[in-house]
């Protein structure tokens, strides 16, 4: 049985296209509106590629220190969480790489997990430590030293600021439309938590949004919201579609296990999926919340 | 002669493993609660060392003097460097990960031998890549680009877990240690070649199973200055109960002596004339053990 306005999210019966297979951990998508592309990440492979619509996919760097969440900043940039590298870096235009953020209070950053950017420019990230620990992925430096897995608040001044340190695992985290509420969620507790965003950029304390539902392999990951504040999150079977409220709408079932996603294509209302091993892509009927 | 145990530190939380003498204490892990701890014998105190080491089990000294560990949440070796740093000392086995590594031993030519079992604790995050079909000793060596490279030592191990290089290093001692009942709980002896395979083994011990489980077999290896064999295992559980066996460098057993813990894990020689016997234990404990006066 289908939620009331599911349909009118995915219509009723949404494609799945294939656009990259045979990918070690698929990770990181965000959509390069002025070029067109699809930028997405294999951690385990230990690359970044760009997949042209039309054209095909490209491997554009490797190694990439595992790199994991991409996003833009506010002049095109690619900004990445350097999962393995334990650093937020930064592709210039002429395509130098440059760290902008490696400690929190003197210490090496975790592994940063998930990125996003705010209109202002303010930069978040989650800094979960599976980057640390999990086989295949390894960094220069495994020690954490961090007692906190947070979220991050990077200022235009470069000052790093812990945002949210209450946390288990945080992994995808994504702004309403208004930006006035954060979402993080937290892959090994199975939830989403909603945070009241000040205009600083710090946060009030989180509350309970969404329970994840299913069995299927998957868990919390990436996370993103569309233009009338419905948030999708990877889950257990597929995508979890949630409205406003908190409510599970109905799931996009997908081959493999999910990792994360991006709207994209002149629309925004494809959405580009990764999984463990493929990049799959969808349309939906309302477009996503734009990046850059 | 009897020996004397005492429990110098513990219990903390979980089991306490991997145990090594650095000189002056000794540094222990607690492989659940992720943290080395270090036990000075001057100050009868055990400090924290280390966190977040992701279940770290064997612990041993590699050639150079850094401290390597077993990281069976990471199923890898990895360094702990002397500044705070911890480095990934591994290899791929014909390009697959190997399984959950659980002891160690380094050889004078700096060789890494570790035995990897199974584990039933998976390691952390998504399980991307299959355990190996078997469970074997391997060891890694730097090849010709001074890169670790992998190499499979035994074929015919299905769970081996404590290992140990003689003082001579013509004997490899594996604990085959399954905790089936109907399968085989051996000590062994393995004769090795001058090429760094294996020959043929002797079963210095062997473990069976009563009424109340299978008996629990040897745990933790060492050797004292004589090149005598320490082994450790056993439980209360079943059995004849937790001990410390001893061998000569002629595989003769030289004696078994009653341990005042439960479950002993690993073992190691240390204190001030290197005749003491730390041993760690299943309930998070480590003990000290000289032969008495």
């Amino acid at each position: 049985m289908k939620a009331p306005g599911i349909d009118e999210i995915t219509g009723e019966d949404p494609p799945l296209d294939m656009i990259a297979h045979g990918l070690v951990f698929g990770e990181g998508p965000v959509w390069d509106k002025r070029k067109k592309r699809l930028l997405f990440t294999e951690i385990i492979g230990d690359s970044i590629w760009e997949y042209t619509p039309g054209v095909g996919v490209k491997r554009l760097i490797h190694p990439s220190s595992h790199a994991n969440g991409l996003t833009f900043d506010h002049e095109g940039r690619v900004l990445v969480a350097g999962w393995s590298k334990r650093t937020i870096w930064r592709i210039e235009p002429d395509g130098t790489l440059v760290d902008i953020a490696s400690r929190y209070d003197g210490k090496k950053l975790n592994s940063p997990n998930d990125i996003i950017v705010r209109s202002d420019g303010l930069i978040y990230w989650t800094d979960s430590a599976g980057g640390l620990v999990i086989p295949g992925m390894p960094g220069e430096d495994l020690q954490r030293y961090l007692d906190v897995q947070g979220v991050y608040c990077m200022t235009p001044d470069g000052t790093v600021h812990l945002a949210i340190a209450d946390c288990h695992y945080p992994n995808g985290l994504a702004f309403s439309t208004d930006e006035k509420v954060l979402y993080v969620n937290e892959s090994r507790l199975g939830i989403i938590r909603s945070f009241d965003v000040k205009s600083d950029g710090s946060v009030g304390p989180g509350r309970l949004f969404h329970t994840m539902q299913g069995t299927e392999g998957g868990v919390a990951d990436g996370m993103k919201v569309d233009v009338k504040d419905n948030v999708y999150c990877t889950g257990p079977g597929g995508i979890h579609i949630i409205d406003k409220g908190g409510k599970l709408l109905g799931r996009l079932r997908v081959p493999g296990h999910c990792t994360n996603l991006a709207w994209g294509d002149d629309d925004w209302r494809s959405l580009y999926i990764t999984t463990f091993h493929d990049v799959v892509r969808t349309r939906l009927q309302i477009p996503g919340v734009a990046v850059w | 002669m009897a020996w004397k145990f005492e429990r110098v530190a513990g219990p903390f939380q979980g089991p306490a493993n991997g145990v090594v003498w650095d000189g002056s204490g000794a540094i222990f892990s607690l492989m659940e609660d992720m943290r080395l701890l270090r036990y000075d014998p001057k100050t009868k105190e055990a400090k924290e060392l280390r966190k977040y080491t992701n279940r770290v089990n064997g612990l041993a000294y590699g050639r150079g003097g850094e401290l390597l560990g077993c990281q069976e949440g990471g199923r890898r070796l990895v360094e702990f460097a002397s500044d705070g740093r911890m480095f990934k000392v591994d290899a791929l086995l014909d390009g697959k990960y190997h399984n959950h590594p659980c002891d160690l031993a380094v050889d004078k030519a700096g060789r890494i031998w570790f035995s990897d079992p199974h584990s039933a604790t998976l390691a952390f995050g998504p399980q991307i890549f299959p355990a190996l079909d078997h469970a074997s000793v391997l060891r890694l060596e730097k090849n010709e680009r001074n890169a670790w490279a992998m190499k499979r030592v035994t074929f015919d191990t299905k769970a081996p877990r404590a290992i140990l290089l003689s003082a001579d290093e013509k004997t490899l001692y594996v604990s085959e240690n399954p905790a089936r009942a109907d399968d085989k709980r051996e000590l062994r002896a393995y004769a090795l070649r001058e090429d760094g395979s294996v020959g043929d083994y002797a079963v210095l011990l062997t473990f069976g199973a009563d009424r109340r489980g299978p008996h629990r077999g040897i745990e933790g290896l060492c050797k004292d200055a004589n090149g005598n064999v320490y082994a450790c295992g056993g439980s209360r559980a079943s059995g004849a109960g937790p001990l410390i066996y001893v061998f000569n460098a002629d595989h003769n057993l030289i004696g078994a002596h009653p341990f005042a813990g439960d479950a002993p894990n690993r073992c190691c020689f240390g204190g001030a004339d290197g005749k003491t016997l730390f041993v760690t234990t299943g309930d998070g404990c480590l003990y000290a053990g000289m032969p008495e006066k």
